[in-house]
């Protein structure tokens, strides 16, 4: 058995990751909520913004400007998508609008493989400059890119709780996601707020993409299945509570990495996500909540 | 596919009860003498090259069948089928290296092996619907993958596992006496697929068939018409398996060498997708899937095209179909080929003079 001090440096980067993947989980509930949209596209469309992001800083352009570009790229993306699929599936199952996402992620996918060829097994990395800087707690490095993946996941959770609870557009959605139709008649500009929800959904997206190409891999399989262990935590919170979706990514992104040291679990770490989501899902008490949901509306 | 706005067009063509009796005499002809023309002539004709792929055309169609089935038939989507068939190859391997089984009873005990795991997982999932249940196959797919890559595909050492990191000359798979050449091997597949596909169209044809039917139309209305939803749902789950089980059986001894890393979760993801563009409707929407699967990308590769744009084609697909065409190729084509019949009769009689105007049968 390890000692404690073998899982200090794990309970960083499990935080950080947690937070990533709160921040990609809650861009997922948010969109969902809004439009019914399981967005499995969400790993696949950060993976292109982090690789063009790439291209363009060995091309010479200002780091800044690439990462602009990174999330511009994923907002853009999502948006074109949901306005030209959104409309004609609106009506359709939960089940069939997530599996055209699906489409856009095998499409995406192709593209990247195609066009960022992995021949010669020459990797790609983003570093950003929060890489060097940090500081140590007790003994622990703890790097600025860490820091920014937990803040990032707090800072979207707080942002999103407030957009929702005391903003007007925050207030259609949540209308929405309550009654789309009975929105729609009481005047709310339905289709813009939901092209709100998809650039917002893209452009978390984006980020996403970019600090997990920092902090896990830049490489296209990796990064658009993550999208897997996200939606996990999403799953977690039954796609509903953001807050839940938090805990939930936090457990999951702690438990992963804390398990890393511990040799006969070590190599099942991965399947972290997929446990607590598949328990999640099938403890029979929840089943009352899930099938009163949103799909048999 | 699984909701109203696509159950009409879902419901004209999911007919194995009402099918007229000049169409199902068709289908058999036709499949007779593609069975005749895949075990006879194929074989002479191809290279090994192309004999191999069309293995796996076999093979694929046995799992794009049990899918099919599962999506089309009853309206519930996995999105782990692959793990399910990387279950069913592994258990075929061990046995084949641990026994010394004739090849079929081997390939029957990994069917209902496989179909005893998914079943056990299927009960509780079984609970959840539609979006539910497809995101927790995924999950599932997804830790059966990482458990996989863990133990590793046994390669004949010992043990429960029958992995050896350090063996240097790994034997290969068997494969049965009668079809120890890949021509062979190739008949044998076909084979056993035919087989999977009788098996499929006589459970459509009695009783489950019906059952599945009406659990398809209305859940509500099946179970008030004294329907077991739960039992025929999970009979179809575990047939599902059980051919995929067979199916990865078959894989086993195909590609006599298996690496976890052969069956990414990924893959699930885009079967789903070939399947739902190959036509869930018809039983020949399998097959249509499969050979865009598998002997598509040989094509491809032999042509020196990168096998990307599949992927990027798979994708535009499943979007085509699930907006305009839920079908299917399997179901649009036919419905095409018939409308271009029609224009260009109605072209021909306009060209011949004296013809009546407007032409082809309304």
């Amino acid at each position: 058995m390890p000692s404690w001090a073998d899982f200090q440096p794990f309970i960083v980067s499990g935080l950080a990751l947690g937070g990533v993947y709160a921040l990609s989980g809650v861009g997922m509930v948010v969109l969902y909520q809004a439009t019914g949209v399981v967005y499995l596209a969400f790993g696949a469309v950060g993976a292109m913004g982090a690789l063009i992001a790439w291209s363009l800083i060995n091309a010479g352009t200002p780091e800044w400007l690439a990462w602009l570009v990174c999330v511009l790229f994923g907002g853009g993306v999502t948006l074109a998508y949901g306005m030209v699929f959104g409309p004609p599936l609106a009506r359709r199952d939960p089940l069939v609008k997530a599996v055209a996402t699906l489409g856009l992620t095998l499409v995406l996918f192709g593209l990247m493989d195609l066009l960022w060829t992995t021949n010669g097994g020459q990797s790609r990395a983003i570093t950003l400059p929060t890489d060097n800087g940090g500081f140590t707690v007790g003994q622990i490095q703890v790097t600025w890119t860490q820091v920014i993946g937990l803040a990032a996941g707090i800072a979207i959770v707080v942002v999103t709780e407030v957009f929702l609870r005391y903003t007007k557009p925050g207030t259609a959605m949540r209308a929405m996601a309550n009654d789309r139709e009975i929105t729609a008649t009481l005047g709310v500009p339905v289709r813009r707020v939901e092209a709100a929800a998809w650039f917002g959904c893209g452009v978390i997206a984006g980020a996403a993409g970019l600090l997990l190409a920092d902090l896990v891999a830049l490489d296209a399989t990796t990064l658009t299945f993550l999208v897997i262990s996200s939606l996990a935590a999403a799953l977690i919170a039954q796609l509903r509570s953001i807050v839940l979706t938090f805990v939930a990514a936090i457990a999951i992104g702690l438990i992963h990495d804390l398990i890393t040291p511990i040799q006969a679990l070590s190599n099942y770490r991965d399947m972290t996500p997929f446990v607590l989501a598949a328990v999640a899902l099938l403890v029979p008490a929840r089943q009352q909540l899930l099938s009163q949901s949103r799909e048999e509306a | 596919m699984l909701d109203t706005a696509s159950r009409s067009a879902g419901a004209r063509q999911r007919a194995p009860l009402r099918t007229p009796a000049g169409r199902t005499l068709a289908n058999a002809v036709a499949s007779a003498v593609l069975l005749v023309i895949a075990l006879v002539a194929l074989p002479d004709l191809l290279s090994i090259y192309y004999i191999d792929a069309m293995t796996q055309v076999a093979v694929y169609a046995m799992v794009a069948l049990g899918l099919g089935l599962l999506v089309g038939r009853v309206g519930l989507v996995s999105l782990g089928q692959v793990a399910v068939l990387a279950v069913g190859a592994w258990v075929a391997a061990r046995l084949l290296f641990a026994t010394a089984q004739p090849y079929p009873v081997v390939l029957l005990e990994a069917g209902l092996i496989t179909m005893a795991a998914g079943t056990l997982i299927g009960l509780p999932a079984l609970r959840l619907r539609g979006l539910y249940l497809a995101l927790i196959t995924l999950m599932l797919a997804g830790g059966i993958t990482i458990v996989l890559t863990t133990t590793n595909f046994p390669n004949g050492g010992h043990g429960f596992l029958g992995y050896n990191g350090s063996l240097v000359h790994i034997p290969a798979i068997r494969r049965p006496a009668i079809a120890a050449s890949d021509p062979g091997y190739y008949r044998y597949s076909v084979v056993v697929a035919a087989l999977m596909f009788l098996l499929v169209i006589v459970h459509l044809k009695t009783r489950p068939g019906r059952a599945w039917a009406a659990i398809r139309q209305s859940e509500p209305a099946a179970l008030a018409a004294g329907i077991s939803t739960t039992r025929y749902k999970l009979w179809a789950f575990a047939l599902a398996s059980f051919i995929t089980g067979v199916a990865g059986g078959v894989l086993a001894g195909a590609v006599q060498y298996l690496y976890s890393i052969d069956f990414p979760t990924q893959d699930s993801i885009t079967l789903l997708a070939v399947v739902l563009m190959g036509g869930v409707y018809s039983l020949w929407g399998a097959l249509v899937a499969a050979l865009l699967l598998q002997l598509l990308p040989a094509l491809l590769h032999n042509w020196g095209v990168s096998a990307d744009w599949l992927t990027i084609l798979f994708g535009i697909g499943v979007v085509q179909v699930l907006t305009t065409a839920p079908g299917g190729l399997a179901d649009q084509v036919p419905k095409d080929l018939a409308r271009l019949g029609r224009l260009l009769l109605g072209v021909a009689g306009r060209l011949r003079p004296g013809a009546p105007r407007g032409g082809g049968p309304p």
